[in-house]
């Protein structure tokens, strides 16, 4: 019984991780098409931001399969060392993801500055405000 | 420890090669070098996490997270030079 949960666990490790391969594959391939679509269009500096903050998301998804995979290997982790090898693998991974989601959010912010600073704020110097 | 075999570690070699390629563009496209950095280093970051897809190794595990840390120390440290640069304000005065 436990050879057949440990069987299935693999497989199923093996998908997940493939998937995760597979986001990671694709978001490089893509950021890559359009790092090139931009650069030889010679759009600036600014367009390639987008690109990166979406090459970041495809990352994070990437790593959340990863993870998943981390977790599903708990089930059928065998001995202590395997166990601690895991747990080392899963904060590393862990870590990873955390950083580059506030590496995502610092970028979001920073193009949401710039499309401000890009469109003034038409209500300011139209309306001087309300005196509470 | 999985049962990709060695496909992702090929792969992985095909997307740092993509990332000098594309590093390489960046720069030759804007002439800013930190924002050619910025793009080497997010392929290689993708690289190395698919070269963690298949056998997670010590020294894989251990060049994504230096990849990592490198990214944010100089990001960081060009974020800190750009606003010392852009800022027009004179030091405090005495």
């Amino acid at each position: 019984m436990e050879e057949l949960l440990a069987e299935v666990v693999g497989v199923l490790v093996t998908v997940v991780e493939a998937c995760g391969a597979v986001v990671i594959l694709v978001g490089a391939v893509w950021a890559f098409a359009r790092f090139v679509w931009v650069g030889v269009r010679g759009h600036g500096s600014r367009a390639f931001v987008p690109v990166r903050l979406t090459l970041g998301r495809f990352l994070a998804l990437g790593l959340e399969f990863q993870l998943a995979g981390d977790v599903l290997r708990t089930a059928v982790a065998p001995s202590f060392r395997e166990l601690g090898q895991l747990a080392a693998v899963a904060a590393i991974r862990t870590a990873l993801n955390y950083f580059l989601s506030k590496e995502i959010a610092e970028e979001r912010r920073q193009v949401a500055e710039e499309a401000r600073e890009a469109t003034p704020d038409p209500a300011a110097p139209e309306s001087p405000g309300r005196t509470v | 420890m999985t049962g990709l075999g060695a496909l992702p570690g090929v792969l992985a070699l095909g997307v740092s090669g993509l990332a000098l390629v594309a590093g390489a563009l960046a720069l030759v496209a804007t002439r800013r070098p930190a924002l050619a950095l910025g793009v080497l280093l997010d392929l290689l970051l993708a690289a190395g996490l698919l070269r963690l897809a298949t056998e997670p190794t010590w020294t894989s595990i251990a060049t994504a997270a230096a990849v990592v840390a490198l990214r944010r120390l100089i990001g960081a440290g060009l974020r800190a030079g750009g606003r010392v640069l852009a800022d027009p304000s004179p030091p405090a005065r005495r």
